[in-house]
């Protein structure tokens, strides 16, 4: 089968590859990469655990063909900490216990992010449908919004 | 095992000629039923040895608003009919129905064209768009042609779109004020959900009286179609006159009438009943509010 190539900047750097026509931006972003914070839950974009940012949407990685991106831009879980910090939403995952076994975490963060870029201040049931199709099976959900509210509150309180 | 090759369309042009000059060509958009299909070695997936991928064709995503319809091209996404003005003003019934498409994930890729064209029974967008008698325009390197939605669909993931064809637009034509909508949709739960059933109906509303009624459940019937009988049934009436719980009774006969006494009849007979039920009180006490 013949190789596509495909330029992509991941969290930043840009990646000439050259890959198969089945081969999914998650596999990409896992075994090409390495990134290995983006996880495959289901593989049919029902879990949302492989969210990522696609040129500032959220999709699965799981349902994207890497040779549909080129030219495409995309952040994952490994891409929010800046100069070593870690980004407000993730510090506020760990204060609210947010996370339990973890799985689910770079997903919901990776919606939670487009979220509050579009959105800065959100509503509780903005923040839900936000995440509608991010599924935690340790059912952490509601320090998880409380995590996503306060990341909301703690902008609009510095912007004010 | 599914195998294909990867062809990436530049332009509209080089798409449809490439759809002219192969044979066994699959094109993919947004690649959300898609690519679960080829994973899962689907049938409905198999049979085609060239992947063409129109996802990057910028021309055919826009909402735009003509004289007496609205152009949405067919790359147009489940999220940009959510977040359009145009659509949020004049078909409130579609956007309503893609709200409640799979998640934000499925929406920013899922597109209308896409939804139209894997023809699912129980596609969210068929419905509404049935009712508010949308029109499909294919092109291919012969020519294009234009045709209503309703004579498009063909049967369960099935169309009549030719091999060498490819869906460019949706055409909807504007409704006045008159008119009302509903969506309605019941699955196993509310996010993430594909419908057990769903149903759109736009009534024209005069004076209290029903003109010009659409009512259109999906995952009832085979595919998506109008209900003539219920429609007949309440065209004309003052809606005062009209129970609603009759008419949803009406609505699960008719729909007995397509499908025959099936496994899931005991279940759907009572829930289209429900459903119609709601969608017309709805409707009545928007009717009401308006007067």
């Amino acid at each position: 089968m013949s190789k596509i190539e495909v330029n992509i900047t991941v969290n930043g750097a840009k990646h000439r590859l050259e890959v198969g026509p089945k081969e999914r931006l998650i596999d990409t972003l896992r075994e090409r990469l390495h990134l290995t914070g983006t996880k495959e839950g289901c593989g049919v974009g029902e879990c949302g655990a492989c969210t990522v940012i696609l040129d500032g949407e959220a999709v699965h990685s799981c349902l994207v063909l890497t040779a549909q991106v080129d030219g495409s831009e995309i952040l994952t879980v490994e891409g929010l900490e800046e100069d070593g910090q870690l980004h407000p939403l993730q510090q506020a995952f760990i204060k609210h216990h947010a996370i339990q076994c973890g799985f689910c975490t770079p997903g919901m963060l990776m919606s939670a992010k487009v979220l509050l870029d579009k959105n800065p201040n959100p509503t509780r049931e903005e923040i839900k449908t936000a995440i509608e199709g991010n599924l935690c099976r340790c059912t952490g959900y509601e320090q998880i919004i409380e995590a996503i509210e306060s990341v909301a509150e703690y902008k609009s309180s510095k912007q004010d | 095992m599914i195998d294909y090759e990867f062809i990436k369309a530049r332009s509209l042009e080089e798409a449809l000629d490439f759809l002219g000059n192969y044979e066994d060509v699959k094109a993919i958009a947004g690649g959300t039923d898609l690519i679960v299909d080829i994973r899962k070695e689907n049938v409905r997936a198999k049979g085609f040895k060239y992947l063409l991928d129109i996802s990057g064709l910028k021309e055919l995503e826009f909402i735009k608003k003509e004289r007496d319809h609205v152009v949405l091209g067919a790359l147009s996404t489940h999220t940009s009919l959510i977040e359009s003005p145009i659509i949020d003003q004049h078909f409130p019934l579609l956007a309503s129905a893609a709200k409640t498409i799979g998640s934000p994930q499925i929406r920013n890729r899922g597109t209308i064209g896409g939804n139209i064209n894997n023809a699912s029974p129980a596609a969210d967008l068929l419905p509404p768009l049935i009712a508010l008698k949308a029109q499909v325009k294919l092109c291919s390197a012969r020519g294009e042609r234009t045709m209503s939605l309703e004579e498009f669909l063909a049967g369960p993931y099935k169309t009549n779109r030719q091999s060498d064809e490819l869906m460019t637009e949706v055409h909807i034509p504007l409704v006045s004020e008159d008119y009302l909508g509903n969506f309605q949709k019941i699955g196993r739960r509310k996010a993430m959900n594909i419908a057990r059933l769903n149903l759109a109906i736009l009534l024209g509303i005069n004076n209290g009286t029903i003109f010009d009624p659409r009512v259109v459940p999906g995952a009832a019937t085979a595919y998506p179609m109008r209900f003539r009988k219920v429609e007949e049934t309440v065209s004309g009436k003052d809606i005062k006159d009209i129970d609603p719980v009759e008419i949803g009774e009406l609505a699960s006969e008719e729909m007995i009438s397509f499908t025959g006494v099936r496994w899931s009849t005991p279940y759907k007979r009572v829930a289209l009943a429900s459903l119609v039920k709601r969608a017309l009180e709805s409707i009545f006490r928007e009717a009401k509010v308006d007067e």
